[in-house]
């Protein structure tokens, strides 16, 4: 078991390309670390250079305490499960699995053992005679990850290791990994497109964008309190709502988030944090599970004037899509209970939970600092 | 669907067509002066009575079998084409191997590899009899340049084959060199990544990843390789006439002399069909495994 520290680490590929910008991060020994960010933010470059794989450009990287930019992989003692699973094409699956365990001369019967453990675990003992060619896509996935799984390194390194797995057989995998790391205490690295992987797996969440961290932090905190609009759009579905509004003052010290046709009063512990934004635009950010249908203490939430323009009907929860009743910005989500039904045009009220508010700065996007709770 | 069947027949009507002027021309050239050795082959035809009046059976087949002489250059040519073949796949794969991991200056390497193989054998072994001449040849001024003694390159019967051995690696490694290069280029980059981080060095990869997987490449250009090998000729007729004595008489140049200057058409005929045999046998065995592949 190891830490992994990055400290400043910039890749730049030969074609100029930055993939990863000065990005630091301490992955504590033992944790399960998601990094979660859109296509192209440089998560699996920041996977392999962790690995060895890719030369790092500038910047340091420690394992368990040791800079290891000019370690070789072999040394590493780290087992990675890439994107695009690449197994040993002539190997059957057994000898995929027992590949890296030969070569670091552990007895056969220890092999035999840990493999039947781990195929078990997945369940691919079926497979361990085929070849990868003789396997659909999600087998192959789980294998990469019996490869990975069946080595007991100092890390693992998962680069998307469910995304080809169907719904349940995700859903049990995601619950065998928490359990795994539960019980080997190893680190991992999780890296992941998968809202409900990121907030149910890790301990932590890095968030990344354009080759930067955004944010890092626990699961709930991140979903609180994100550091800017990108965090606040990117995590949960439907995301945070975003609308522009303005801070105003009415008089004696008592703030009121303005948008069209429609005043939220700020609570009073978050006015002396907001009090310097007086008179400026903000982004106001509303979470759809924050929307309520019935008035709760007067103090605590605001109600909002709204049309309807849709509803999902999901099943466990209805998304509401609507507009605020004045007709201007961009559509709003609201999360209901089952058996709420509206129908299209229709005009409606729901009462906002005010001590979930975040505003952000329209300039920086980032959001604008206020106490966790009032 | 009776209609796809008619278009399908009428598709292959059309391919049959198309080629049958290429498929006349290749009986014209190629089918019928085989048929005509094996006819040849069971009689006695000699150019001194070049005529097809007694039928032999399988005479001819039976005395250049105990001919000591032929099974002399049967014998040889097995030998050479082992040692080509070995050598140049080892020294061509060495080279594959080092131009894969070439960054730069690719095509540059390519060209100098591939002026050998475009050249014909009669200029490779005019050029090389020129340079390996005792007296007048550039390599031996070369070798008394730096104190060693000159070398009977061709006059001597050790040497001789050793020498024909060396010009056609010289000629012919450049074949392996692409084909192999051609096979490593074509490798998934990524079981490398797994195997690098498994905890594989450089050598295990090459034997557990490189190897396995190039074995296709591998025993396919082996097999084209010794199928060309076998029928080598013009070398020796430009280099060495199969001399001294026979030191150099491959069997393609020993079916040469039987029929032109033994003038024994018959018997020449006979050892053809049994090269033919070889050959076939190795060419089958080539088809069989590339079709095995898909
Ligand atoms: N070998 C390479 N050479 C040049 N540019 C590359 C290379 N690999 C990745 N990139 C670029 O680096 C950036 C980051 O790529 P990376 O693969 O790390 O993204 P990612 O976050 O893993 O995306 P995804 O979620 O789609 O897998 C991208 O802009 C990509 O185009
Ligand atoms: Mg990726």
């Amino acid at each position: 078991m190891a830490s992994i520290t990055l400290d400043k680490i910039t890749k730049v590929y030969p074609n100029d390309v930055t993939a990863v910008n000065g990005v630091s991060l301490d992955i504590r020994d033992g944790e399960f670390m998601i990094l979660l960010g859109p296509s192209g933010c440089g998560k699996s470059t920041t996977l392999r250079m962790i690995a060895g794989l890719e030369a790092i450009s500038s910047g340091d990287m420690l394992i368990g305490g040791r800079r290891v930019n000019d370690v070789d992989p072999a040394d590493r003692d780290i087992a990675i499960v890439f994107q695009n699973y690449a197994l040993y094409p002539h190997m059957t699956v057994a000898k995929n699995l027992a590949f890296g365990l030969k070569l670091r001369h552990v007895p056969a019967s220890e092999i035999e053992t840990r493999i039947n453990r781990v195929a078990a675990l997945l369940g691919i003992e079926p497979l361990l005679g085929r070849k990868p060619s003789q396997l659909s896509g999600g087998q192959r996935q789980r294998v990469a990850l019996g490869r990975a799984l069946v080595r007991e390194p100092q890390a693992f390194l998962l680069d998307e290791p469910l995304s080809n797995l169907d719904a349940t057989l995700r859903s049990s995998m995601r619950t065998e990994l928490i359990k795994l790391h539960h019980t080997l205490g190893t680190t991992i690295v999780h890296v992941t497109h998968d809202q409900v992987e990121a907030m149910t797996m890790g301990e932590r969440i890095c968030i990344m964008k354009d080759g930067d961290i955004v944010q890092v932090g626990e699961p709930m905190e991140v979903y609180r309190n994100p550091a800017n609009t990108f965090v606040a759009s990117f995590l949960a579905t439907p995301p945070m709502n975003l609308l522009p509004g303005r801070i105003e003052s009415v008089g004696a010290g008592a703030l009121v988030v303005a948008m069209d046709g429609v005043a939220l009063p700020v609570p009073t512990a978050f006015q002396a944090a907001y009090a310097s934004h007086s008179g400026k635009p903000v982004i106001v950010g509303l979470r759809p599970e924050d929307f309520h249908l019935a008035a709760g203490d007067a103090a605590r939430t605001a109600p909002i004037d709204l049309v309807t323009i849709t509803t999902e009907v999901l099943g466990p929860e209805v998304i509401l899509v609507a507009n605020l009743a004045s007709g201007a910005g961009p559509e709003i989500h609201a999360r209901m209970p089952r058996d709420f039904r509206a129908k299209i045009g229709q005009p409606l009220t729901l009462h906002f939970d005010l001590a979930e508010i975040q505003l952000f700065d329209p300039e920086t996007t980032r959001v604008l600092p206020r106490p966790a709770h009032p | 669907m009776n209609q796809s069947k008619t278009m399908e027949a009428a598709d292959r009507r059309f391919g049959w067509f198309m080629s049958a002027p290429s498929l006349a021309l290749l009986l014209a050239v190629i089918l019928f002066p085989v048929f005509w050795a094996l006819f040849t082959s069971v009689h006695d035809y000699t150019l001194i009575a070049p005529n097809f009046d007694t039928f032999t059976g399988a005479e001819n087949y039976i005395s250049a079998i105990q001919d000591p002489a032929f099974r002399h250059s049967l014998g040889l040519t097995a030998f050479f084409v082992a040692a080509v073949v070995l050598f140049e796949f080892l020294l061509g794969f060495i080279v594959a191997l080092m131009l894969n991991s070439v960054e730069r200056f690719k095509p540059i390497y390519y060209g100098i590899l591939l002026c050998p193989l475009l050249m014909n054998p009669v200029i490779v072994g005019l050029i090389w009899r020129m340079f390996l001449h005792p007296s007048l040849g550039i390599v031996n001024y070369l070798l008394t340049v730096v104190g060693f003694e000159p070398v009977n390159w061709l006059g001597s019967t050790q040497m001789a084959i050793w020498t024909i051995i060396m010009v056609d690696i010289w000629h012919q490694v450049s074949f392996m060199i692409v084909l192999l290069l051609a096979g490593l280029s074509a490798m998934p980059k990524e079981p490398y990544e797994a195997a690098r981080v498994d905890g594989a060095r450089v050598y295990q990869s090459f034997f557990y990843i490189t190897l396995p997987l190039m074995m296709p490449v591998i025993i396919v250009t082996l097999l084209i390789r010794m199928i060309f090998a076998v029928k080598t000729y013009d070398l020796i007729y430009i280099m060495t006439r199969g001399g001294p004595g026979v030191a150099t008489d491959l069997v393609s140049y020993s079916i040469y002399r039987t029929a032109f200057v033994s003038l024994n058409v018959g018997e020449a005929s006979a050892m053809s069909a049994i090269l033919l045999g070889f050959i076939l046998l190795l060419t089958v065995y080539l088809y069989r495994y590339m079709r095995s592949l898909t």
